[in-house]
């Protein structure tokens, strides 16, 4: 197991380890980033308060792993957040889709479905991520996993109940969620992945291999789609490219823009 | 013979003189109380104002949530707006069960925001085109705002003093969250500092508008004399509005900022500040839904509400697959 | 079926407790369509700053409440000292001449040990 110092003194072992925490921090931002959109939106009002606490534990989580990197020396936390281009980010592509057409701020015309689907799948992946990162070759992530998955208990039955009503009735309901699931696992493999840097990642025992996130991922959610007489996916893709790979859509350039507005007018000023 | 004289039994007149003994020995009447219908009717309009102002005051603030600068300040403001929402939610059931003798509910309060019938608090319909908004909207609004919701926390009716009691507690959070990001600002950059003076320039007409008119000489129309005979309010508009000058004033002026009022001075003779009336006119207009950005904020309310109304279909009980 | 939406709005008083040996307390309603709804709402609308170790959700309807007249008949007379250890403080005074002390409500409930 290693340290702060140690993982420092290992050049092959922290590019590997700073690998894996931009794509563990810029995830978790993008997609708190998705919700807090959703901010004042959301189908019933009781819910809103309730997606809200969601979005900021997932922001909470960007920005543990934001401060695991910048005690690796790669920056502070906020410049981490901010200050990198879209080219730069390693976040899964499905993540950085915007929530429907429109603006936050101007005839939105956001999908509940397409909400509901992107958090419950992303959720899980999360869990399972979290609990290979518990066991990590990197002791400082072994305790943010254990923080993290402390609360990640309930936005999984959060995002689960949503998923399962909805999926559960007949008609209109019934036929946006399935619409929602063909396309969120179109990109969903983007989601499991660990890019390019894979065997880098594996070999210094940070987390498990992405076959074995993927097949658990699989077996999770059988018994979901069974119950719902859904068929499982027969492939998990990355239709429109790897996210890890730093392919990225314009939702992304076009979040970043608004994620970094005032933030740009100066980077240097205390805020 | 009957010897038992039921409740229900008593004429009107009864019922209101014992109504009206129950409040003045400072009980909290409840939602299943009898009540005289203009109390009803006051209760419901103010706190579905009230409410309906929180969830439409979350829109100006929800553009700053992605916008805010730091991981911190995105962490803050989404916790400030959520709050928002979470008052709209508390005081909407409180007036949810006032109406639910009409048969009305949620659907009807939405459905009379969409059509103008009920209104939402002036500030809301102005726009806040800087970070400083967001700092100012957190500091002096909200200052506003906890001076007119304390002013309510004994109020005779039960529920809206305990949905206020939570309120204010929160409000707490607010008024320091507002003044975090002033702070910074004050104490940053030139430009930063000219986006607070900005602000406060633009806010002060809304912020003076916001406790309503002194008397109902000034627009024709206000409730404050019936909330203050049934207890439910104590302070005038024109005290609270006081109140906040000395609460606020010397603050402003210690950052450095100006009021972007000439004839504002503190009257120690008549112990008043003596200020530029806004113009009420205007004031009226924009409460009735023509204010700069009235209709933007109801567009974008209807529109979600609309977008998800399969949802709410989708879920109704006697919608549900077996 | 309900194209409306409105039966959405069904209404649930939500409970909780602080810490595992606090009592249930109420804590406010909210509109559900269902009682797992209604739970995954609870605690975030009326606990995000608190300490919370059990969540109840009851529907509304299945509540029996008193109503205004109930209420009003809840008040009685003082004169029930007998039910109460104030009805019994002459025994102290009795105790003390045959030199014992009396076992009031604070040595009494002190035997179960401290927390």
């Amino acid at each position: 197991m290693k340290t702060v110092e140690e993982a420092k003194q290992d050049a092959s072992y922290k590019s590997a380890l700073t690998e894996l925490l931009y794509q563990l921090a810029d995830d978790d931002f993008i997609v708190a980033y998705r919700g807090s959109e959703w901010l004042g939106l959301a189908p019933h009002i009781e819910e809103d308060v309730a997606f809200s606490s969601i979005s900021q534990d997932t922001m909470g989580h960007a920005t543990m792993f934001y401060q695991l990197l910048e005690e690796l020396g790669e920056g502070d936390a906020d410049h981490l957040a901010h200050g990198r281009t879209p080219a730069e980010r390693k976040n899964a592509i499905i993540l950085e889709e915007v929530n429907g057409p429109g603006h936050y701020l101007k005839e939105p015309r956001y999908d509940w479905a397409f909400a509901v689907v992107r958090h419950y799948f992303y959720t899980l992946a999360k869990k399972i991520r979290m609990e290979s990162v518990k066991q990590s070759s990197y002791e400082p992530l072994q305790h943010v996993a254990v923080k993290v998955n402390m609360e990640l208990y309930y936005h999984h039955m959060h995002w689960k109940t949503w998923f399962m009503q909805l999926t559960g009735t007949q008609g209109e309901a019934r036929e946006r969620m399935l619409t929602a699931v063909e396309t969120v696992l179109e990109d969903f493999g983007g989601v499991l992945t660990l890019g390019p840097k894979e065997d880098e990642i594996t070999k210094h025992g940070l987390i498990e291999g992405e076959e074995f996130q993927r097949k658990r991922w699989l077996q999770e959610i059988k018994p979901i789609f069974e119950s719902l007489n859904i068929e499982m996916p027969k492939a998990l893709g990355m239709k429109r490219g790897n996210g890890r790979a730093g392919e990225h859509t314009e939702d992304l350039d076009s979040a970043i823009d608004t994620l970094t507005e005032v933030y740009r007018q100066d980077p240097a000023a205390t805020w | 013979m009957d010897v038992l004289t039921s409740f229900e039994r008593l004429s009107d007149e009864e019922k209101y003189e014992h109504f009206m003994k129950r409040i003045e020995a400072g009980e909290k009447i409840e939602a299943d109380d009898w009540m005289p219908e203009e109390y009803r009717q006051t209760l419901i309009k103010l706190i579905s104002m009230h409410g309906i102002s929180e969830i439409m005051g979350a829109l100006p603030e929800k553009e700053w949530v992605p916008k805010a600068p730091t991981l911190r300040r995105k962490l803050g403001i989404m916790a400030k707006v959520q709050d928002e929402m979470g008052h709209g939610q508390l005081l909407l059931r409180v007036a949810e069960d006032l109406m639910k003798p009409y048969g009305r509910n949620r659907e009807d309060i939405m459905q009379d925001l969409f059509t103008g019938r009920l209104k939402f608090h002036n500030v809301f319909h102005m726009p806040a085109p800087t970070w400083g908004d967001a700092g100012l909207i957190g500091w002096l609004v909200d200052g506003a705002a906890i001076m007119t919701q304390t002013n309510m926390l004994k109020a005779s009716y039960g529920p809206y003093a305990r949905a206020l009691q939570r309120i204010c507690a929160e409000e707490v959070f607010h008024a320091q969250h507002g003044e975090a990001i002033i702070m910074a600002l004050a104490e940053g950059t030139e430009e930063q500092k000219a986006l607070i003076q900005d602000s406060l320039n633009r806010w002060w007409d809304s912020l003076l508008m916001f406790f309503g008119p002194a008397s109902a000489d000034t627009t024709g129309s206000s409730k404050q004399d019936i909330t203050v005979k049934y207890k439910i309010r104590s302070k005038t508009n024109e005290q609270l509005r006081q109140d906040f000058f000395s609460k606020y004033v010397p603050r402003i002026l210690s950052l450095g900022l100006e009021i972007p009022d000439e004839t504002m001075h503190y009257d120690k003779e008549n112990e008043t500040w003596v200020y530029q009336q806004p113009d009420w006119n205007e004031f009226k207009n924009i409460v009735k839904n023509n204010g700069p950005k009235s209709k933007d904020r109801l567009d974008l309310r209807k529109n979600a509400y609309d977008q998800n109304a399969w949802v709410r279909k989708a879920l109704s009980p006697d919608n549900q697959a077996i | 079926m309900d194209e409306t939406g409105k039966g959405f709005y069904q209404e649930f008083e939500v409970f909780s407790k602080r810490t595992f040996k606090s009592p249930f307390q109420h804590q406010f309603s909210l509109l559900a369509p269902n009682e797992e709804l209604a739970i995954v709402m609870a605690q975030e609308n009326f606990m995000r700053r608190e300490p919370v170790a059990d969540i109840w959700v009851v529907k509304r309807s299945d509540i029996r409440m008193l109503d205004q007249e109930e209420r009003e008949g809840l008040q009685r007379l003082d004169n029930k000292d007998y039910r109460n250890t104030k009805g019994y403080g002459y025994l102290k005074k009795k105790w003390r001449d045959y030199e014992q002390n009396m076992l009031d409500e604070k040595e009494i409930l002190s035997w179960g040990g401290d927390d």
